[in-house]
């Protein structure tokens, strides 16, 4: 099929896609005019919808010989000022850690998709999870910061793949998408408007070329990056550097340079924080939950409410950095939280530190399976009660 | 609660069944309902367990999983295990006779067919799950048959339309036969 088919992204029009699909129809509506992946369930689908649609729209599809490789030449076509991206799974994602701290470290602008499958190691290959939430912050050595969104259908796997090359390139950032199998595999009736087709550009080098640094961060803490032909001397590295660009290990260079990469995410929350709260409000007991977990629970909250138990839902959007002041904000009138996911605790201990002090349980399926919304309305109805 | 209407087609891998689940679920989507399809698959090709499931609403679908069945087809035996603790009272169970011999028993409206004899007859056992998709539709009354057809037509290569064509008709009438019902 055509890759911005009409019919797709027409105002009100409903069709049933993938979520794999959404997020490479998403791609090609932000403007991503690279791929290169190489094939791993269940991510594959979004290379195989690029491989056909990039090239109608004069984008270029690359098969790599692996991950590493993969992510090595995204970070290449944004250098050269092109939207690009890569997918991937559980080991892929594992391979691709060095060069995302290449990207977050020396501001490249790019897209990694997760799709969640269970693990470690090859894991469960065709199974769910959301045990990655953890190495799509803390993957790759050393300090950085990094953004991870996290879609919990299939049109919001649209709408956020296109945010994340908003923020990639706005921030200058490398940006993780992160969603598990079901979503990634379930198709869904969407109505895709088209509403959020990308609107940022990113900061490219302009005024005098004499006085031109490629990492300083001027008044919003974000380099201006020089553009391939423009004419401006500039300098990437992987080694610490200075503003100019150049490695240093000067302690007063580093340390600048450092401070500034994390204020660089801080300064720019407004644009970055997005998260989600049903009925937590008057809520006893407020479920936090992403993706396909969130999905139960918020049927668990309807459950819940139907048989006067006061439950509400918080959903992280952006997942890092985390809506800490959203949840406290969510929890204010609750007595307990409760956690489902599909891990052993990664988001529970989060939320742990945010709200300390408060009653924290978790629900943790790492079985392959999905949880199911009347355990968690179970649980809360019970929490809620004071059981 | 809104209507909620959930179905399962299981078997083993390279059988069709995500085919045919997602044909049935383009069909309910042209006629205006909002679907949500999944499904559990292994990670070799061919054989080992596999299902393709469909929610169906009128409103938009929160909880995409099915949890309680109103519609199973089996098209293997390996689906009875992980597919009947899902099973509602009184759901429409349809079972193939040859590769689905034996079905346990319990409160349900059970429909043992010949779908892969019906397809071997029409000449290839790989269209069992266009069959299943027949029978399914004439005994659920889910969808609306025009709709289906079409939904068959737009997913079907042109070599293979006749024979797609011709099975989903001998589902309609495999599952119209007065024998095909069985008590149970």
């Amino acid at each position: 099929m055509n890759a911005i088919d009409p019919t797709l992204t027409g105002k009100n029009a409903v069709k049933l896609i993938s979520g794999n699909h959404a997020c490479a129809l998403g791609a090609i509506a932000a403007g991503c005019r690279f791929f290169a992946g190489y094939p791993i369930t269940p991510s594959s689908e979004i290379a195989e919808r690029l491989a056909r649609s990039l090239p109608e729209v004069d984008g270029v599809f690359v098969q790599m010989e692996d991950e590493i490789a993969s992510i090595a030449a995204v970070i290449g076509a944004s250098m050269g000022g092109v939207k690009a991206m890569t997918a991937t799974s559980g080991p892929g994602f594992s391979l691709k850690q060095e060069n995302i701290g290449y990207a977050a470290g020396a501001e490249i602008p790019c897209v990694i998709v997760n799709v969640m499958r269970g693990g470690p190691s090859t894991g469960m290959p065709t199974r769910p999870s959301q045990a990655d939430i953890m190495q799509a912050r803390w993957g790759s050595h050393g300090d950085y910061p990094i953004i991870v969104l996290t879609p919990a259908s299939v049109s919001e796997i649209y709408s956020e793949t296109i945010r994340a090359f908003d923020l990639a390139e706005q921030c200058r950032t490398p940006v993780v998408l992160l969603y598990d199998q079901v979503i990634a595999q379930l198709s869904e009736t969407v109505a895709l408007d088209g509403a959020g087709h990308a609107s940022a550009t990113r900061k490219w080098a302009s005024g005098p070329r004499a006085d031109y640094k490629p990492y300083d961060g001027g008044s919003d803490a974000i380099p201006a990056m020089a553009k391939p032909g423009d004419g401006y001397r500039t300098h990437t590295t992987g080694l610490t550097h200075g503003e100019d660009g150049f490695p240093t290990q000067n302690p007063e260079a580093v340390t600048r340079n450092l401070s500034r990469l994390f204020s660089k995410l801080e300064r720019h929350r407004d644009l970055i924080d997005s998260s989600e709260a049903l009925h937590c409000d008057d809520a006893d007991v407020v479920i936090v939950a992403i993706g396909i977990s969130a999905r139960a629970a918020t049927r668990a909250v309807e459950q819940c409410r139907a048989q006067g138990a006061r439950v509400g839902l918080f959903r992280p959007i952006t997942f890092w950095p985390f809506p800490e002041m959203q949840l406290r904000q969510a929890t204010a009138n609750a007595r307990a939280v409760l956690v489902p996911e599909m891990n052993t605790g990664q988001l529970r201990l989060v939320v742990e530190r945010v709200l300390a002090g408060m009653p924290v349980e978790g629900i943790h399926l790492f079985s392959g399976e999905a949880i199911a919304p009347s355990d968690i309305a179970a649980r809360a109805t019970a929490l809620a009660r004071g059981a | 609660m809104n209507t909620r209407i959930e179905l399962r087609l299981g078997g083993t891998g390279g059988q069709g069944l995500i085919l045919s689940a997602k044909i049935l679920a383009d069909a309910l989507a042209a006629g205006g309902q909002r679907v949500a399809q999944s499904q559990t698959y292994e990670p070799t090709s061919r054989g080992g367990y596999c299902n393709a499931d469909l929610v169906i609403s009128d409103t938009e679908v929160d909880f995409p999983i099915t949890t309680a069945l109103d519609h199973l087809v089996l098209l293997d035996r390996l689906a009875i295990k992980p597919s009947w603790p899902l099973l509602k009272p009184g759901a429409l169970v349809i079972a193939d006779t040859r590769l689905c011999p034996e079905l346990p028993v319990g409160d349900y409206r059970r429909y043992h067919l010949p779908l892969s004899r019906t397809a071997l007859q029409l000449g290839s056992e790989r269209v069992t799950n266009i069959v299943a998709l027949g029978a399914l539709v004439a005994l659920s009354g889910i969808c609306d048959r025009k709709r289906i057809e079409q939904a068959v037509r737009a997913e079907t290569p042109r070599g293979f339309l006749d024979l797609n064509m011709d099975a989903l008709k001998a589902g309609y009438s495999v599952a119209a036969a007065p024998v095909a019902a069985v008590a149970s």
